[in-house]
């Protein structure tokens, strides 16, 4: 339980890097590339007129998890190593709970306000 | 001056809060007084309040619930006299007002501060013995933890001098919870004092679910744990899933209330709703995160008190982690009857029935233990036993109201009422009591005494069946809970026969109050010399009772399932202790006030936040901040303890142990010898290492580094937080279109100013790596500059989205206009809010390298900065493309 220990020892720590200067400037940039561009796509897809409209909300949502990923492998150095598996599992459960909130919530409410008229419309409803 | 705290605000016409309060004030002030006069204030202060110690920390969390429980049970006692009573013409001795008042309380302070604080006091003492090593992850942000839960303890009991509390029920469902039908103080005491007290909760998840992950002891693999440790590790990470949920809830709750906001009320297109469908994301986690850990509990016990391993560890092992995901699928199933579809229902009724597969197993796996076992019925196997019977009961009829038809019958009467205290008494009740009594020893150093215990256990199940047998049946014959009245004469002998458990349950109370009592005085008597009074299997009856400071002299070796019973048998065979190992100096954290200090900002900012007294309010907020950047800044606080001194404790230990050996009868050491030799030619049983000396993985190679321990521990932090940002973004994702006639938000976008945000937010990131890389190099100067630049660049962000703010605002679209601009300001200024943060703790980064240079804390923090702002990139891709460019498409 010192620094002094190996850095392998219980792991790799999320975000540890490269030792070697260039190869981790190396990674750097290329992330930053790799982001600038997926960003880019992401505004030019929103607003062209050149694209097939109803895929457009499927095509963002796309780039944005791949620029998720990019940003997890180049800037916090998540990796499939066998020693970073327990950062990997743990950010692979947090996605679980992340979906289960987000699609369980629009489920659900989508249905509630299907079958249950809003505070508005009930009001409608009273002579 | 003092907001809206009047003298009104005291109960001086209500004699049943009077007098209670007078009497509590009088038992705190006599305890603080007897403490001023003994001139224990030192020792308290010293070896207490400010104590790291994860021993220490746990008793005074299970200390905090037991008095909790005290004022939880005296709710109910008021509760259950009342309806004995409240029939026909006769209106019993409590109004509505204050009958309301304690149904929502006793709901509260029972799940909050009662079940919460027992669970993770054991969790806290309990696990870093078991895994054999000196204490937890964070020992300091522990301190941090428990400190906030006294926090909202504190809150939530002053609910009763001053004020009043909430009439909501314990989770303060809205429309009724909003400021239009909750004008006074009651919803703000239970939202700040559970706001406060969750984060403490979210806090020690990390450290434990860290402490598991990474601190072990060498050889001691994640298929060698003890079953409690693997609970602790799902109730954990389901506090991490689940508690982040309930903090953006209550969040979304108190802006409505103290804002304007339009999250869940009546106008502004609002959604009620949003709130149940969010608190029950957090609320069936939360149910499995108190009762998992108690089914660690009853492994360790049955296993003991049965004289042998657990049967089916692996089956136990799988079943708590399918729990621990299938119970975050099940929520809606508390609220079946609120309009979803058949589709809907139904799935949420079969993922509620599927959970109790593996808990059914669970229950299998504790009756195949004790079957063919050596038996002994001690108090915690009674509780065990005591469990089985309660809790299948309670969970048979927990699968019939899985059944959404049956459901709409049974919603919101008695009958549900007694199935959720047949499951949380049960199982999470009966296992603190199990738990509390199975490790008293280890804490203590003495066993409590057995007679009382027993009788207590009888009162409390006998009780427990007359108290909530009478509920199911008049559940069934329709009367509702949270009911002050009732006209229907027949109900009454039911009511009275409930009340007649609950006073057997009170003389369960009054004995173990006894036990206690009777069991200091006479310590002597039932000392427990050895260390281990149970003749337990696992490593914490390895050392002594109460252990030392630093838990093991040595780090034990681990080379099995059952660490500590391999380790015994080998010396029961062989008749004498393993050698003496080489005794070295232990480096352990100093203690520190940093806990307590921000407890006492917090609990002034939150009764300040109460009653509106705002420069209040802000100076503890401001405080509370102070002391968190003296956290983020301060310096490696360790003591060595002498390698003599350990070498002095532990040969006591061997002293007391060598004595127990040449104690034991002729059978148990044949016994011993006929079960080790075996082990020894087949290496498989033992689940030895390889004697090859194959290298061990990283799992087995002992505690992992300061570094590791420390960026894993920030990992799972974010993690949480990026849960938390879910739930925002969930609310964006409904209420989004909810605009009330007022303007949406994306006409309102400069879409060229997003563009220059985002390249800003993603060159800072950029920058801040090449800090990282420059750190690794020890460039000081160099990292100051591009910490300084990410600075720069954030705050160009921060200032171009508080500027598009202001043009909202003064465009009369602020969050006070419509649901839809309520969650568009959640969700951004939520990310905004952790931008500021980040700035304030990228100044105190530069300050540091600058006064201190790459000491290793200071590494160590730099390395957790890096991952923050690196997150704060992700949860932004997210923001612009659901808010902005979503919001703008055509």
């Amino acid at each position: 339980m010192n620094d002094a220990s190996p850095p392998s020892a219980g792991g790799t720590a999320p975000g540890d890097e490269s030792d070697r200067l260039l190869h981790g400037l190396a990674t750097y940039a290329v992330g930053l590339a790799f982001a600038l561009i997926l960003t880019g796509a992401s505004f030019w897809v929103a607003h062209s007129q050149a694209l097939w409209r109803p895929g457009i909300p499927v095509g963002l949502i796309v780039l944005a998890i791949a620029q998720m990923g990019v940003h997890l492998v180049f800037f916090l150095h998540i990796n499939t190593g066998p020693d970073s598996s327990n950062n990997v599992l743990a950010l692979v459960f947090g996605m679980i709970i992340v979906f289960l909130i987000v699609v369980g919530s629009l489920w659900i409410m989508a249905n509630l306000n299907h079958m249950v008229p809003s505070m508005q419309q009930m009001m409608n409803m009273q002579p | 001056m003092l907001g809206r705290l009047t003298w009104a605000a005291i109960p001086f016409n209500e004699p049943i809060p009077l007098f209670t309060s007078l009497a509590v004030i009088l038992i705190i002030g006599s305890t603080l007084a007897w403490v001023t006069i003994k001139g224990y204030w030192p020792y308290v202060w010293r070896e207490w309040i400010t104590s790291v110690d994860h021993k220490r920390i746990g008793v005074m969390y299970v200390l905090l619930g037991l008095v909790m429980l005290l004022r939880g049970f005296s709710d109910a006692l008021l509760m259950r006299s009342q309806l004995a009573l409240s029939v026909g013409p006769s209106q019993g001795f409590l109004p509505p007002d204050h009958y309301n008042q304690i149904f929502s309380a006793h709901g509260a302070i029972m799940i909050f501060f009662v079940a919460m604080p027992l669970v993770v006091g054991i969790m806290n003492f309990v696990i870093p013995l078991q895994l054999g090593v000196r204490d937890v992850a964070f020992p300091k942000l522990n301190s941090v933890s428990f400190w906030l839960t006294a926090t909202g303890v504190l809150l939530i009991n002053l609910s009763l001098f001053i004020g009043n509390f909430a009439r909501t029920g314990w989770l303060v469902y809205p429309p009724l919870s909003e400021l239009q039908f909750s004008p006074d103080v009651g919803v703000d005491y239970y939202l700040w004092s559970i706001q406060i007290a969750g984060v403490g909760t979210v806090l020690s998840a990390v450290n434990l679910v860290t402490t598991i992950l990474k601190l072990r002891a060498p050889g001691m693999s994640l298929g060698r744990m003890p079953v409690f440790c693997w609970t602790a590790l799902a109730a954990n990470l389901s506090i991490l899933a689940a508690f982040p949920v309930l903090t953006a809830t209550l969040a979304l709750l108190t802006l409505d209330r103290y804002l304007g906001f339009h999250f869940f009320t009546n106008d502004g297109g609002g959604n009620a709703m949003m709130f149940v469908n969010l608190i029950w994301i957090w609320g069936h986690p939360e149910v499995y995160i108190l009762v998992l850990p108690a089914f660690g509990i009853y492994s360790e016990v049955v296993s003991t008190f049965s004289s042998k391993a657990l049967f089916g560890y692996r089956t136990m092992v799988i079943a708590t982690m399918a729990i621990c995901l299938l119970s975050c699928m099940v929520w809606l199933h508390h609220f079946f009857t609120m309009g979803a579809n058949a589709n809907v229902n139904g799935f949420f009724g079969i993922m509620t029935m599927i959970i109790a597969v593996p808990t059914g197993a669970k229950i299998f796996n504790w009756l195949f233990t004790m079957y063919r076992g050596r038996v002994r019925f001690s108090v915690p196997m009674l509780w065990a036993v005591g469990f089985m019977v309660t809790f299948v009961i309670g969970g048979m009829t927990g699968v019939l109201l899985a059944v959404p038809p049956v459901d709409f019958q049974l919603h919101n009467s008695l009958f549900l009422v007694a199935h959720f205290h047949n499951v949380i008494i049960g199982g999470v009740v009966f296992g603190i009591f199990a738990g509390y009594t199975y490790w008293f020893p280890k804490a203590f150093g003495f066993r409590l005494h057995e007679g009382l215990g027993k009788a207590a256990f009888w009162c409390w199940i006998i009780g427990f069946y007359l108290a909530f047998a009478p509920l199911y049946v008049l559940g069934l014959m329709g009367a509702t809970r949270r009911m002050q009245h009732y006209d229907d004469p027949s109900w009454q002998r039911y009511m009275q026969v409930a009340l007649l458990g609950a006073l057997l349950i009170f003389c369960g109370v009054l004995f173990q109050v006894a036990q206690l009592v009777f069991s200091i005085r006479h310590r002597g008597k039932l000392r427990d010399e050895v260390g281990d009074p149970w003749d337990g299997r696992s490593l914490e009856w390895a050392t002594t009772s109460p252990p030392p400071v630093f838990n093991f002299a040595v780090l034990p070796d681990v080379r099995g399932g059952e660490a500590y019973w391999d380790i015994k048998e080998r010396a029961v065979g062989a008749q004498a202790l393993a050698a003496e190992p080489d005794y070295q100096p232990i480096e352990l954290p100093k203690n520190t006030p940093i806990g307590f200090f921000l407890a006492f900002c917090a609990s002034f900012a939150g009764f300040a936040l109460i009653w509106h007294i705002w420069w209040l309010a802000e100076l503890g907020i401001a405080g509370a901040l102070a002391i968190l950047v003296a956290l983020g800044s301060r310096r490696d606080n360790e003591y060595v303890v002498p390698g003599t001194a350990v070498a002095r404790l532990d040969r006591e230990r061997r002293e007391a142990r060598d004595r127990a050996l040449l104690a034991l009868k002729a059978e148990r050491i044949s016994d011993a010898r006929a079960a080790v030799l075996p082990a020894e030619t087949d290496p498989h049983r033992l689940g030895h290492r390889d004697a090859k000396g194959t290298p061990m993985t990283a799992g087995e190679a002992g505690p992992a580094s300061k570094r590791v321990v420390s960026s894993f521990g920030f990992w799972v932090f974010l993690l949480s937080d990026i849960i938390l940002f879910s739930a925002l973004f969930a609310t964006y994702a409904v209420l989004g279109k909810q605009t009330a006639g007022g303007p949406v938000p994306g006409q309102l976008f400069n879409i060229s100013s997003v563009v220059i945000e985002t390249v800003c937010l993603l060159l800072s990131s950029f920058t801040c790596g090449l800090a990282m890389l420059a750190a690794r190099r020890r460039y000081a100067g160099l990292v100051q500059v591009l910490l300084t630049v990410t600075g720069l660049l954030g705050a160009s962000f921060l200032a171009i989205e508080l500027n598009e703010f202001a043009a909202l605002l003064s465009h009369g679209a602020g969050p006070d206009r419509s649901a839809s601009l309520s969650a568009f300001f959640a969700l951004v200024g939520c990310h905004g809010l952790h931008v500021a943060a980040g700035l304030l703790w990228l100044a105190t980064m530069v300050s540091q390298v600058r006064s201190r240079g790459f000491q290793p804390g200071v590494e160590r923090r730099l390395m957790c900065f890096g991952l923050f702002w690196h997150a704060l990139d992700i949860v932004w891709v997210a923001v612009f493309t659901i808010v902005y460019l979503f919001g703008t498409l055509r």
